[in-house]
């Protein structure tokens, strides 16, 4: 199992109310799987995401990465974001100063990787996403499928045991979120890559192996 | 250094425009360049007067004089023991025995207090204060004076005038007390050393004078040393010396007293505490780019933690980047600080005055040590500056930051 999670409860506290957003939710993600976790807006998937990454703390619940009890006060949690886990967030969150390619590496950098090899390796990685004429544009040159695809890209530097992705697709059009979808997929089959992805859109969740709603706090198996 | 932290460095050097001209950088780097270049020009223009004080006072004084007990002119007996106890001793760059007389220069207008000087200088060597006659000659004969340069623009003197000097005439005396005489002599010569003291009231005039003017038969009043210059500073040390050596009844002594060169010395590192606080006063920009520098950069902060930087190594590349700008806007000062204080020696509307400061030239030294110490004090200012700031990094969360991008 790659990542397990259990009873994870969240609650946000205002001065005049509670508002549970997770509620005991269990999740088990198994290696080469690629997950779907669809709900409403506001329903809490960018908060359990944000937990699984060890972004954020759960109130209550435990998780575990790789057969590890983590979260993300844990001395090593740094080490295992940048290790084993990748994240794709709905606005690409690509440093506007650095290329394609420098984006890319800085996962590697951060792993204490030299810059040169650092660089080589995301260009390499850019092309394999198809982006090997991007790798020296900075992101505002770049379309938005193909700066969600150099996110993407980033996410997968290090060869992390499994990629999380809130909305990834939430700023493209149709074709473009169709495209990053199938980009997911293929990596996912050709590389055994693990994916959880949190979407709205229910059509393109059902592309998923497995695909989970969040409601009311718990994740239930469509 | 770490690789993303190295990586940034480099990256910022690359490519400056894009990186490092921030409008808050802008204002920094001003802060920075300004106040270590008034501290640096400060420091070099004390640096410059402390030397140039010193070198004048070194060239103008006798390092050390030996008199007779009681003050009393010393008799041939003990002229003879000085020469023969010193001659031998190789720091000894010169020995003139002399006399001096306190007098008066007078004429219609003017009135000045001066010292007349006359040495003995064995035929064939160099008078030893020839190199500071700027203008006629060194030699005088007998009713013949070298004058300083500022007693000889008071007076409206030019060589070849006549200066007139008022004595008193010691046996001579009246039931009024004792009477005065006034002789001219001719000048033959201007001195300028550049201690303004000497330069506005020393007459150097022959031993014949010297003695007529006393109606003394004896030969000196006293005796001159010059060291050479490694034994300058030891002048106090080798005075007691050869007081051991030459007997009960002379006295060694160092003219010249290290205190003003102290007070000096302490007025120079006053200064640079003082203007310190400038820089300290600039690390407030430097405080505030940083503190800007973190509410821009709250994305990239937040991509960084995300991919597993830790808050540490965020602060480090943050840093990094604005200490070299920091450094580099030190540099700059301290080449601005240098300009400034030729700029301020090479200006000809302010003097220095000589009354006050002893000598009236300004002058610079850009030495090593103050450059190392301005770089060292300027750089953990700054270091202070982006450090206190930079600690907000730690506090930041990261889902805050991903969810108020």
């Amino acid at each position: 199992m790659i990542l397990t999670a259990h009873n994870i409860s969240k609650v946000y506290q205002d001065s005049h109310r509670t508002i549970t957003v997770l509620d005991g939710a269990d999740l088990e993600v198994k290696k080469g799987e690629l997950i779907s976790i669809t709900g409403q807006s506001g329903c809490g998937k960018s908060t359990l995401l944000h937990i699984l990454g060890l972004l954020d703390d759960s109130d209550s619940g435990t998780i575990s990465i790789e057969g590890m009890q983590v979260n993300s006060r844990h001395p090593d949690a740094p080490f295992i974001r940048n290790s084993k886990i990748g994240f794709v967030f709905q606005f690409h969150y690509l440093v506007e100063d650095l290329t394609a390619a420098e984006n890319v590496a800085l996962p590697l950098l951060i792993a204490g990787k030299n810059i040169a090899a650092a660089q080589e390796e995301a260009r390499e990685i850019l092309s394999r996403l198809g982006l090997q004429d991007r790798v020296s544009h900075f992101p505002n040159q770049l379309s938005g499928g193909e700066q969600q695809r150099v996110a993407l890209a980033r996410a997968l530097a290090n060869k992390p045991s499994i990629v999380l992705a809130d909305e990834p697709t939430g700023n493209l059009d149709p074709a473009n979120s169709l495209e990053v979808w199938k980009l997911m997929r293929q990596l996912n089959e050709e590389l055994g890559q693990t994916f959880v992805v949190v979407t709205h859109d229910r059509e393109l969740a059902k592309l998923a192996d497995k695909s989970y709603e969040l409601s009311l706090g718990k994740l239930t198996l469509l | 250094m770490k690789s993303i932290e190295r990586f940034y460095l480099l990256r910022y050097i690359k490519s400056p425009k894009r990186m490092l001209m921030r409008f808050s950088f802008v204002f920094m780097v001003l802060g920075i360049v300004i106040s270590v270049g008034i501290l640096s020009a400060g420091l070099n223009l004390f640096e410059g007067y402390e030397r140039a004080l010193k070198t004048v006072l070194l060239d103008s004084f006798a390092h050390i004089k030996i008199e007779s007990g009681g003050g009393r002119f010393l008799n041939q007996e003990q002229l003879e023991r000085i020469t023969k106890t010193l001659q031998d001793k190789p720091e000894i760059v010169s020995l003139t025995p002399y006399i001096g007389i306190n007098l008066m220069a007078i004429d219609s207008e003017n009135t000045r207090g001066c010292v007349f000087n006359a040495y003995h200088t064995p035929e064939g060597k160099e008078l030893h204060y020839g190199k500071f006659v700027v203008e006629g000659r060194a030699q005088v004969n007998d009713g013949e004076v070298v004058i300083g340069h500022y007693l000889a623009e008071e007076f409206d003197l030019k060589v070849g005038d006549e200066i007139s000097l008022l004595y008193p005439q010691l046996r001579r005396v009246t039931p009024l007390g004792v009477s005065s005489d006034i002789r001219r002599f001719k000048v033959v010569g201007l001195y300028r050393s550049g201690y303004y003291e000497f330069d506005r009231s020393l007459i150097i005039g022959t031993l014949t004078d010297a003695r007529n003017i006393l109606f003394t038969d004896d030969p000196f009043a006293a005796v001159e040393i010059k060291l050479d210059n490694e034994h300058v500073d030891k002048a106090k040390e080798l005075a007691s010396s050869y007081r051991m050596g030459l007997g009960a009844d002379l006295i060694a002594y160092p003219p010249l007293s290290g205190d003003l060169l102290r007070i000096v010395a302490m007025q120079k590192w006053l200064i640079f505490i003082v203007f310190s606080f400038l820089v300290l006063i600039a690390g407030i920009n430097v405080i505030s780019a940083v503190s800007t520098m973190i509410l821009d950069r709250k994305n990239q902060i937040a991509i960084l933690r995300t991919l597993g930087a830790t808050a540490a190594t965020v602060r480090k590349v943050i840093n990094y980047q604005i200490l070299l700008v920091c450094f580099i806007a030190i540099i700059i000062g301290q080449a601005v600080g240098a300009l400034l204080s030729l700029l301020v020696v090479k200006q000809g509307f302010y003097r220095l005055k000589g009354e006050v400061y002893f000598i009236d030239k300004l002058e610079h030294y850009i030495s090593a040590f103050n450059l190392v110490t301005v770089f060292m004090v300027a750089s953990i200012l700054v270091i202070i500056c982006v450090w206190i700031p930079s600690r907000q990094i730690n506090r930041l969360k990261i889902i805050d930051l991903i969810r108020n991008p």
